[in-house]
């Protein structure tokens, strides 16, 4: 008897937990006034954002001097830490940084520093995370708040540009993936 | 009115007599006179209130039907997520008017979520029509008025099974501005007889 009757206080009491847990809203009695309230939630993902990037283009360069090209990007992350890393890769066998022109292959290099205006940077191994990077950005893309957040530096070798053809054009494409931390 | 009503009716029984009464034929007549006056005066109170019709006004109103509003995880937040619920809204008014007004539990009553220090903000809308996806916003302790109900039954038990919608709205530059989590708060809603 002792314990059915706990049993039923426990039940009871588990249904009111439930019952108030489900429906927490709160319905208004009639009256001159009535009030009514109810509960609001939404969950904001982890999410990053890229923009900003620009193509690369060496025109003539001059095999004698290395060949840079940084550019400022935008990346915007909405963790509490506004935390990211990058991961870069390349056209080439293996995700590699070449440049193509046909069989000719010329290797370069990509650098990331986590604020803008920097002509050099941490170096990037293809499908290697670059992580612990920090964004400043307020915006999604940077419209509002600092304009631009990191550098994205791209460079070829003298060595590498010696081993170019002439009136040649090389070509190949850059992936950036940003992700959350 | 009532007091119109018996005073002529008074007048009306002395005059009828066409001559003063004497002290003795009043002292004769006043019981009854007396017993006269209250029944008029029942009957002068008892008659408008035959007349009012059964479902009388009484001012008084109810909000129900209310649900917790659940965005869950947001997959974009580039986008409005809107969140839309049909209510109902009871005003035993003459012209079933009422106002409403939204409290949040942000600081003075704003419309803000929060998840721990974070704090994002969100929009509310009213409309007096069941079924809406927008509204009339709603500011913080501010009663819309001019709104009228169609329920006829305080829970709109019958007739209309809601009579007005409430619109939550999470903007997308409060999303994309928001810090990663999972963000909570709640809406009071005050509804007053107009």
């Amino acid at each position: 008897m002792q314990t059915s009757r706990l049993s039923r206080l426990s039940l009871a009491c588990a249904a009111a937990m439930l019952h108030s847990a489900a429906f927490a809203a709160t319905q208004g009695t009639l009256g001159s006034t009535s009030t009514g309230s109810l509960s609001i939630s939404a969950s904001v993902p982890s999410r990053v954002q890229l923009s900003g990037l620009t193509d690369v283009s060496f025109v003539n360069q001059d095999p004698a001097t290395a060949a840079l090209n940084a550019q400022n990007v935008c990346v915007w992350s909405n963790t509490s830490t506004r935390g990211y890393n990058v991961t870069a890769s390349g056209s080439g066998a293996g995700n590699a940084f070449t440049l193509a022109n046909g069989a000719a292959l010329v290797p370069y290099s990509v650098e990331w520093a986590a604020s803008s205006g920097q002509s050099s940077g941490t170096a990037l191994t293809a499908g290697t995370a670059l992580a612990g990077l920090t964004s400043t950005a307020t915006n999604a893309t940077c419209a509002s708040g600092p304009s631009s957040t990191s550098s994205l530096i791209v460079k070829i070798s003298t060595a590498s540009l010696q081993t170019m053809q002439a009136s040649t054009s090389y070509t190949g494409t850059l992936t950036l993936v940003v992700a959350p931390e | 009115m009532p007091e119109v009503a018996i005073e002529a009716a008074a007048t009306v029984a002395v005059t009828a007599s066409g001559r003063r009464m004497s002290p003795r034929q009043w002292a004769a007549h006043r019981p009854a006179s007396i017993a006269a006056r209250f029944a008029l005066a029942a009957c002068a109170f008892v008659y408008p209130l035959a007349l009012l019709p059964a479902h009388a006004a009484s001012n008084k109103v109810r909000i129900s039907s209310l649900s917790d509003v659940t965005f869950g995880t947001l997959a974009s937040l580039s986008i409005d997520a809107i969140s839309s619920q049909s209510v109902c809204l009871f005003s035993d008014t003459l012209a079933s008017r009422y106002t409403v007004t939204a409290i949040g539990n942000g600081p003075g009553g704003a419309f803000a979520l929060t998840s721990g220090l974070a704090s994002m903000p969100f929009e509310v809308e009213w409309s007096g029509t069941p079924g809406q996806a927008s509204g009339a916003q709603l500011f913080p302790n501010v009663p819309l008025s001019g709104q009228v109900s169609s329920a006829t039954q305080q829970s709109c038990n019958n007739g209309p099974a809601t009579s007005a919608s409430l619109i939550v709205v999470l903007r997308s530059a409060a999303l994309s501005s928001a810090t990663a989590g999972t963000y909570s708060g709640t809406l009071t809603l005050l509804v007053a007889a107009e």
